[in-house]
């Protein structure tokens, strides 16, 4: 009796023992830190950027999860912290992320942020003379061109505005070859918006197309009359409007109430959104945007659902970060990361040599090049506003 | 300066001044406040904004004409305005006037952080009257919906003038503003003044905040922190506590603003009306309809 009562004890405590090592097993999770704007006029892309990488994560951990270095599986988790689109707060933040067992974080929203934070990081991998922060960071949304050079610890995974205005132009110059000049708008104290007119209008003028010229405004500029007067006398064949959807939805409101009409009308990669289509659907009505996402593929489809679900919209930028998941994932299984609090650092470094070894990765619209400066060569489309939504106008590289 | 020059010139200013009267009842706010408490309100651009939100959200419950836009909108600017006396006044130490300065900054803060929060900063369409009306005079075209938000503007001065100088009520706020303790031994309850001062100041920045968003057409959070600016800039020019002078000061720094964005260009333009009032705080203290020796 005796020794079936201590059999049946043994056999108790090791199925116990077996079933608490399962669910440590189960248990094991990968916090993955994303940061960026989710207060303050951009929220919007905060929301957007959390949305998608949740939705990614569980589409991942739907399929098993990520498999650590030691060959166990885990699931993971996403955390999204606020830097209100502030250099000094993305900063702070970053410091934060890094103070603990994280080996990568993915953001900033802002442009202005990310040339900051990227200072902060150690210029070049192994230099002992610099003591910059050697944490990685891959960028989902901040879009002014080259920022990942800063650093060997960043890179990013957002369309080369360049690459797209270029294609752009030479489309429009092929397709409409009797227009013959542009007109430009530009928000001249945001920084994306002022990096990217100078795009627009060095490929304007590498085309061919003679600039007469642009008018300026301020983000949060309340009218803008002098300056569509501007763009009317110009009487340009083409008006290119770098801004974002607030100051584009004015300077439209406001051309066409005087009754301004280019033939052709082009705008900045961030307004084609939802939140220009709510603002002045119909004064949008025909611009042309080149984006990296729109829902053509199945793969595009289902990150759109899937975002959504999570309370955000896929765009260009959100969509980034949904691909972005992927990419931890694919270089997480490839660098065999441990995830564990003692190997932070040596992960750290594995995530940082994984992401510069990328020669092409997967993206919602297909493959996505990588550049020995850590950035993106993402595939693109051209769509414009019809009838109140976006719609896909050309596919020049799908 | 060629002639066609001209015309644009004249027609940046003349939308400068017609945009100036959303400005006049900015700084007619700031001003009514400042001389009733003789406290700045620095929350109420934003409570005008905030109030414009409302009115959208009463629009997307009720299927109405445009104009309803407004009203709603006064209406929920007096429930704002009532609110932020009670949150950032009515129990803060009113000696100390850095205590409801900061107050009010707090304010400002929350709301446009509550607006955010309720709209993910994105910007919405506004309904504006009369958006397709221009009226044409000689080679200057007036936009009907600046006109419309001129007019609106105009009709708040005249019945907040004669609210101010033909009632009890005014009489009271006067009394309040001029001998608050003389006012208390009259029987005049100052707390019931100033409540009332800022419903009625709210109401006033409702119809700003949504003639704002009828003359830009959007909404924005964007807004809120320029027309604080805008605002107090106004309310020093016009002398603070003088509303002639605001309505007066608004409709100049439209036009200025106008002038200096045609001849010198965005980059240039905040920078003269700063110095513009920076010339009036070392000049003209006491704003636009002060005696000459107002300075000392």
């Amino acid at each position: 009796m005796r020794k079936r009562s201590i059999a049946f004890a043994t056999l108790v405590a090791g199925t116990a023992m077996v079933v608490c090592g399962m669910a440590g097993a189960q248990e094991r999770t990968v916090k993955i830190t994303g940061f960026g704007a989710k207060s303050g006029v951009v929220r919007v892309f905060g929301i957007n950027s959390e949305a998608a990488m949740k939705a990614a994560a569980e589409e991942i951990n739907s399929k098993g999860g990520v498999t650590l270095g030691d060959g166990t599986k885990a699931k993971f988790t996403v955390d999204f912290l606020d830097d209100r689109c502030n250099a000094e707060e993305g900063i702070s933040v970053v410091r934060r992320i890094a103070s603990t067992d994280a080996f990568v974080a993915v953001g900033p929203t802002c442009s202005n942020v990310a040339e900051s934070l990227f200072g902060i990081l150690q210029k070049k991998v192994g230099d002992a003379s610099d003591s910059g922060l050697q944490f990685p960071i891959i960028a989902d949304v901040a879009a002014k061109g080259g920022l990942a050079k800063i650093s060997e610890w960043a890179f990013r995974n957002v369309p080369s505005e360049f690459e797209m205005y270029k294609s752009l132009i030479a489309w429009i110059k092929k397709e409409h070859p009797n227009l013959k000049t542009m007109y430009g708008g530009v928000e001249k104290d945001f920084a994306h918006s002022n990096a990217t007119y100078g795009v627009m209008k060095s490929q304007a003028e590498g085309s061919g197309l003679q600039v007469l010229g642009p008018s300026e405004w301020l983000l949060n500029d309340t009218t803008f009359s002098t300056q569509v007067r501007d763009m009317k006398r110009a009487n340009a064949d083409i008006v290119a409007i770098s801004a974002h959807p607030f100051t584009t939805c004015g300077v439209l409101k406001e051309m066409a109430r005087q009754g301004v009409k280019p033939k052709l009308l082009i705008g900045l990669t961030s307004s084609s959104s939802i939140e220009t289509l709510q603002g002045c659907a119909k004064q949008a009505e025909g611009i042309i945007i080149p984006t990296s996402f729109a829902p053509v593929t199945p793969e595009a489809k289902l990150a759109a659902e899937q975002v959504a679900k999570f309370g955000g919209s896929a765009d260009l930028h959100s969509a980034a970060a949904y691909e972005i998941m992927f990419i931890l994932k694919d270089v997480i299984e490839s660098q065999k990361i441990m995830a564990k609090p003692d190997t932070v650092q040596a992960d750290r470094n594995k995530m940082r040599a994984g992401l510069a070894a990328l020669k092409e990765t997967k993206g919602l619209l297909g493959k996505v090049g990588r550049t020995a400066d850590r950035e993106a060569i993402k595939p693109y489309l051209y769509v414009h506003a019809k009838d109140g939504s976006w719609q896909v106008l050309y596919k020049p590289t799908l | 300066m060629d002639l066609l020059d001209l015309i644009d010139a004249v027609q940046s200013v003349a939308d400068g001044v017609l945009f100036g009267a959303t400005y006049s009842l900015l700084g007619i706010g700031f001003t009514l406040i400042f001389g009733v408490m003789h406290k700045i309100n620095l929350s109420y651009a934003a409570a005008s904004i905030g109030a414009a939100y409302a009115s959208l959200l009463v629009m997307s419950v009720v299927q109405a004409p445009a104009v309803l836009a407004f009203v709603a909108a006064a209406a929920a600017g007096g429930v704002i305005g009532g609110l932020v006396y009670l949150v950032g006044f009515r129990f803060i130490p009113l000696a100390n006037p850095l205590a409801t300065l900061m107050s009010t900054v707090g304010l400002l803060l929350l709301i446009d952080e509550i607006i955010v929060h309720a709209t993910a900063g994105v910007p919405l369409n506004y309904p504006a009257l009369f958006s397709d009306v221009i009226v044409q005079v000689g080679p200057f075209g007036l936009r009907g919906d600046l006109m419309f938000v001129f007019a609106l503007g105009c009709v708040c001065m005249v019945v907040l003038l004669l609210l101010l100088y033909r009632t009890r009520l005014g009489l009271a706020t006067r009394a309040v503003s001029q001998q608050p303790t003389a006012s208390l031994l009259c029987g005049i309850s100052t707390t019931r003044v100033n409540v009332l001062t800022f419903v009625i100041t709210g109401i006033v920045g409702g119809i700003a905040g949504a003639m704002t968003g009828a003359a830009i057409g959007m909404l924005s959070p964007l807004l809120s922190l320029p027309l604080t600016v805008k605002g107090l800039i106004v309310t020093v020019i016009g002398g603070l506590g003088s509303i002639p002078g605001a309505i007066i000061a608004g409709l100049i720094v439209g036009g200025l603003e106008n002038a200096f964005q045609f001849f010198r260009g965005v980059s240039e333009r905040d920078l003269y009306i700063m110095l513009l009032l920076f010339a009036f705080l070392v000049f003209r203290p006491g704003g636009i309809f002060a005696r000459s020796a107002g300075r000392d």
